[in-house]
């Protein structure tokens, strides 16, 4: 039953990558990564219950507090980069070419 | 039995709602879709017997990220004409499964290895209590370090967001 | 029995901290607002002046010891240590090193009082203070090292402080030209002294590689190893001391300002050679065939340079040839063995050779920087107190009795006869003579007569105090240092002999009272004649001469500069051509710029990948991730 849960969770986190990097809107690859935040969360519990130990539920306590901190930020810098561009590709920013 | 089809009815659901993510072309249509995958994760968390995650998962993921981030988009105001042209979409997707497929497969490998059985649960698993004495005792510090985060966070957004003077 | 007193370190560490300050503040202010002439006079005369008073201190203790106990040392730090090899940094001070110190200090200080009124106004004061006090600081280490390596410091010191103050006016090349030249000669003799000091060590050095230790393990030298050593330490000292054949950078060092020729000639520097034969008189006693050869070599030098003195008509170059000449003699001195006679030429030459020069630059600034003599004249009148300190220096150099250079000339003279070279002795009597001749006919040009060039003649004007009281004080050791050493037939007791007898090997000679008068009488009767041609030649008024023949082949210096240009230094300028041409690009570019193109090239090739876009690097990561799971679960199969 477990292995379920955690198929699930390993399918979610793919399809997070897949979106990270397919996809070229700002807020699609910022929701992708939350997708995969929220993936790791699915499997944190589901080991909790295997276990029958509240650990996997405190640390999944912790990444959603880290993915709300993340969330403010990202949006802030989000906000940035629309004043700045006035544009939501992440193509446009490529200043690290060699 | 009610439980597996409900996992199954709730796992579909999750990962319509991740495909609908990555494949909506406004980040409007995609965050509302990625709204029902998080609904569900709720719904799984809870078959889970997680009631505290469950809860929370409603009211601080599905509730106030999201709709912190629709706020956003909403205020950006984006059209149809504003969005990047993701032309190589198709072909990034193909690539992305054939690369991704190994990492897949080796985490299923793994999670198959582990034990088939469903431990009886303990008295009071993931209830808030349980799970706030456990967070406020072993966990402390994390926790506290965690406040912290948010706190910089917090600070770190209004910096941001809040800089006058730009442009 | 040593004696161990802790301010020998002192005597050299005052100037050198001297030119430290010196120099640190030159560079702070040569951007800005310059520090005040009168304090880096100051500042620069105090180290020096500091130095002979503590040196008057260790003679005077030397002289309150027995004589056979007068050694001090002092050990400041050990230098390095290496195998068996272990160099202190260590001062001796005997009877040899005490005199050397004394004359030194004394005419270096001097020499320094006079530089505040001879560089008033250059731009680099400060600057040319600081290289004085090096000089004289590396000059002291030379002379109070307890050991060749010390020795050699001091000696690579003074060599670089040559090079520096001879280019001090760098602004002309051909000054730049001569600096290049005498540190560029220096090197070949320094060659020498390091080869000789290599097969020294090789030979003797295991037991201590002081003079101390040497001296006392020098019977154990063989005498094969004994002459290697010898003339190997020679050659450095014809570099140091300009003999034949290293002796052309000498008169080019005239380009340097004249208190820095008065330095080299007289109290620093040349004086070192004669100095280190002196010290090495314990190798030079075991192998009579060194000596012999130094001894030649010496004469001949001293008859070549004579020969060139005699034509030149630039006042210092006369003055450069007449050091390379006396020189000579102090070679030939120590070379028969004479070595206190050699050392007290040495001390004498300091006292009228500094003079002469000090003089001379007197005269050149009384005629703005004219040098040529054949353009002065009849200066007797405008430059009373130069004219008579500068008679005083000539007399001395022409060896008059009773002046200084009278009594340690006729000694080396009186040494090589008694000692059965009748040869040299010949050649230093007519030396002698010519010696005579050309310094008084500088005198007489300069002087007497008329003046040629009206104009500089109503401008010459008598130089400030601060540079003729030294003049003064020098004409008066010119008189009286002679004395220090009368031999027994003017009824002396060769005070100066007996004092130096603790730090050398040699035996007096005894000739008799019949050599000794004859050696005398020779000298004097060359003396007078040389006198009396330059009188009969130019104590009327003669425009310059136009050189014909065997003349025209000495004015021009037996063409050696000429010589050695195209012998030495053209097929090693083409040498060097060659090899920048055909070897520089191919060996020794090539290499290098390759590896810096194959860095180019990996960076291009690697560029590619870097696209800038965040997907991409996410890209990298995932494949990356990937292929990792992809080893990971095959290694878990």
């Amino acid at each position: 039953m477990i292995n379920n849960y955690l198929a699930l969770s390993i399918v979610l986190f793919c399809l997070g990558i897949l979106g990270v990097v397919s996809r070229r809107n700002v807020f699609v690859v910022f929701m992708a990564i939350e997708l995969m935040l929220n993936a790791a969360n699915l499997g944190f519990v589901a080991v909790s219950r295997l276990h029958v130990n509240m650990d996997g539920h405190v640390l999944a306590l912790m990444v959603m507090a880290v993915a709300a901190a993340e969330a403010a930020l990202a949006l802030a810098v989000i906000i940035l980069l629309h004043k700045h561009k006035g544009n939501l590709d992440t193509n446009i920013f490529s200043l690290l070419k060699g | 039995m009610l439980a597996t089809y409900l996992f199954f009815g709730l796992a579909l659901l999750a990962v319509l709602g991740a495909l609908g993510l990555i494949l909506f072309k406004h980040p409007m249509n995609g965050a509302m879709s990625f709204v029902v995958t998080l609904i569900s994760l709720a719904g799984l968390y809870a078959l889970l017997s997680a009631k505290l995650i469950f809860a929370i998962q409603l009211i601080v993921y599905a509730g106030a990220i999201m709709s912190l981030i629709l706020f956003i988009i909403m205020f950006l105001n984006i059209q149809e004409r504003d969005l990047p042209i993701d032309s190589n979409r198709w072909f990034y997707l193909a690539g992305g499964i054939i690369v991704v497929a190994p990492i897949a497969g080796l985490m299923i490998k793994i999670a198959k290895s582990l034990p088939e059985e469903h431990p009886e649960l303990i008295d009071g698993f993931g209830d808030v209590k349980t799970v706030g004495h456990l967070l406020f005792t072993e966990w402390l510090l994390p926790f506290e370090i965690v406040s912290i985060l948010l706190l910089v966070a917090l600070v770190g957004a209004v910096v941001l967001a809040g800089k006058r003077g730009v442009n | 029995m040593v004696h161990n007193v802790s301010y020998l370190g002192f005597i050299p560490l005052l100037p050198l901290a001297g030119a430290l300050i010196l120099g640190l503040m030159y560079l702070a202010t040569c951007q800005g607002k310059q520090i005040s002439e009168r304090l880096y006079g100051i500042l620069g005369c105090i180290g020096p002046v500091l130095s002979f008073f503590m040196a008057l201190r260790v003679f005077f203790s030397l002289r309150g010891l027995p004589e056979q106990e007068r050694f001090l040392s002092h050990v400041a730090y050990t230098w390095f240590s290496t195998g068996e090899l272990d160099i202190p940094m260590g001062f001796l001070a005997d009877p040899l090193s005490a005199i050397m110190l004394l004359f030194v200090t004394f005419v270096g200080s001097l020499i320094h009082i006079y530089s505040i009124g001879y560089m008033k106004g250059d731009a680099r004061y400060g600057k040319f203070f600081a290289y004085l006090n090096l000089f004289l600081g590396s000059m002291l280490i030379l002379v109070l090292g307890d050991g060749p390596v010390v020795m050699f410091v001091g000696w690579e010191g003074v060599g670089l402080c040559s090079y520096l103050l001879i280019g001090f006016w760098s602004d002309d090349r051909s000054n730049v030209m001569a600096g290049n030249k005498a540190f560029i000669v220096n090197r070949i003799g320094d060659l020498g002294f390091v080869l000789g000091m290599g097969f020294l060590f090789w030979g003797i050095g295991a037991d201590g590689f002081d003079y101390l230790s040497l001296k006392a393990n020098a019977q154990n030298l063989t005498a094969p190893v004994g002459l290697v050593v010898c003339l190997l330490l020679f050659v450095g000292a014809t570099g140091k001391s300009a003999q034949i054949p290293l002796y052309v950078w000498l008169p080019d060092a005239m380009a340097g300002p004249t208190p820095v020729s008065a330095l080299i000639h007289a109290a620093t520097m040349v004086t070192a050679g004669v100095y280190m034969v002196a010290r090495f008189s314990f190798l030079y006693a075991h192998v009579p065939a060194a000596g012999e050869i130094v001894a030649w070599i010496g004469m001949l030098t001293a008859l070549l340079a004579a020969i060139f003195g005699m034509y030149q008509d630039d006042i210092k170059k006369i003055l450069a040839y007449s050091t390379v000449s006396q020189l000579g003699y102090m070679f030939a001195g120590v070379g028969v063995a004479a070595y206190s006679a050699g050392i007290f030429h040495v001390f004498t030459h300091a006292f009228f050779k500094a003079l002469l020069f000090l003089a001379a630059g007197s005269v050149i600034i009384a005629l703005h920087h004219e040098q040529n003599i054949w353009k002065m004249g009849g200066l007797r009148s405008k430059l009373p107190t130069t004219y008579k300190t500068m008679l005083i220096g000539g007399l001395a150099l022409a060896g008059c009795p009773p002046f200084a250079g009278f009594f340690s000339k006729d000694e080396i003279l009186y040494s090589a006869l008694a000692s059965g070279h009748v040869l040299i002795w010949m050649i230093g009597v007519v030396v002698a003579g010519m010696t005579a001749y050309y310094t008084f006919r500088m005198i007489f040009v300069v002087f007497h007569g008329t003046p040629r060039d009206q104009e500089a003649f109503d401008h010459a004007h008598e130089s400030p105090k601060v540079m003729t009281v030294p003049l003064v004080i020098l004409a008066i050791g010119s008189v009286f240092a002679g004395f220090y050493n009368l031999p027994a037939i003017f009824g002396g007791h060769q005070k100066f002999s007996h004092w130096l007898a603790p730090s050398l090997v040699e035996h007096h000679p005894h000739g008799g009272v019949g050599l000794e008068i004859l050696a005398v009488a020779a000298s004097v009767v060359a003396f007078v004649i040389g006198v009396s041609i330059a009188y009969r030649k130019f104590s009327v008024p003669v425009a310059e001469p136009v050189y014909k023949g065997f003349n025209k082949f000495g004015y021009h210096k037996f063409y050696v500069d000429e010589l050695y240009h195209t012998v030495i230094v053209r097929p090693y300028q083409f040498i060097g051509k060659a090899i920048s041409r055909a070897i520089e690009p191919f060996v020794i570019d090539a290499p290098v710029q390759a590896s810096g193109w194959l860095y180019r090239m990996f960076g291009l090739a690697f560029k590619v990948f870097q696209a800038g876009y965040v997907k991409v690097y996410a890209i990298y990561m995932v494949i990356g991730l990937s292929v990792l799971s992809l080893l990971v679960s095959q290694s878990l199969n």
